[in-house]
């Protein structure tokens, strides 16, 4: 009853609004986003490296192509080290911290990698990137008390990736 | 979503100073600079009861190891009633 008439009350003189939790979606972290965006970052080095053997192709088409593996490598390096930067920052809290000491380390080479990966095309730097995620998805699910399994990626370039065991 | 206070619930906030005696468990209403208006319960405050360290029941809540303690001057008020939407 009491609610009903609190209710028709703020239909006609809203009271103020106070959030009970503040991040939407509030707990919904996955580190699997990360990790694909590592992953393709090293098939467009894959994809690069096989335009460029290519004789038949037209320079038109070469520029074409090639832009295109450029744009999309450049962004999932971007896209993997924002999906961690957003766990680490609000996910990750103090005692996760101070369980995994090697966790600021491990971000801050991650950002470092995903910066490189956008400089270069050297394929081990790629792979680097992805275990550095690797890695840190393993940590996450520790956190959670979640064991994991490593298994290749079940599409090109079929690099390990760490999945948690559900 | 805070298990304990659900989408369009209300709750009703004390404001008088001398009737308000927080409680490590109480609720409060506090206004945050970047979040804007919160509602938490208080998990620790410091002796001279300025400072106060708020959490959530979620264990994913956002709390007081992000975002700082809530000081006075920032709370709105103590909830002291809570209805619920059902």
């Amino acid at each position: 009853m009491f609610y009903r008439l609190l209710d028709w009350i703020d239909r006609i003189i809203p009271f103020a609004r106070a959030q009970a939790h503040c991040d939407i979606p509030c707990g919904i972290y996955d580190p699997i986003t990360a990790q694909i965006a590592a992953l393709t970052v090293v098939r467009m080095m894959d994809l690069m490296k096989d335009l460029d053997s290519k004789a038949e192709i037209s320079k038109l088409d070469y520029h074409n192509s090639m832009s295109r593996y450029i744009a999309v490598k450049e962004e999932h390096a971007e896209k993997a080290k924002h999906e961690v930067r957003v766990i680490w920052g609000d996910y990750f809290k103090a005692q996760h911290l101070d369980k995994f000491p090697q966790t600021n380390e491990l971000v801050h080479k991650i950002m470092e990698l995903g910066s490189k990966v956008r400089q270069t095309t050297d394929r081990q730097i790629g792979e680097q990137f992805v275990e550095a995620v690797n890695e840190f998805a393993q940590i996450f699910w520790e956190t959670k008390g979640i064991a994991t399994k490593r298994a290749k990626a079940p599409y090109a370039p079929a690099l390990e990736l760490v999945y948690p065991l559900l | 979503m805070s298990p304990e206070i659900r989408e369009g619930d209300f709750v009703v906030i004390s404001k008088i100073p001398f009737l308000i005696d927080f409680c490590v468990g109480d609720s409060i209403v506090f206004h945050h600079p970047q979040y804007g208006t919160l509602i938490k319960r208080i998990e620790k405050l410091d002796d001279q009861r300025q400072l106060f360290w708020v959490g959530g029941i979620h264990p994913d809540s956002l709390d007081s190891h992000k975002i700082g303690p809530v000081r006075e001057n920032q709370i709105y008020g103590k909830v002291i009633w809570h209805i619920r939407r059902s």
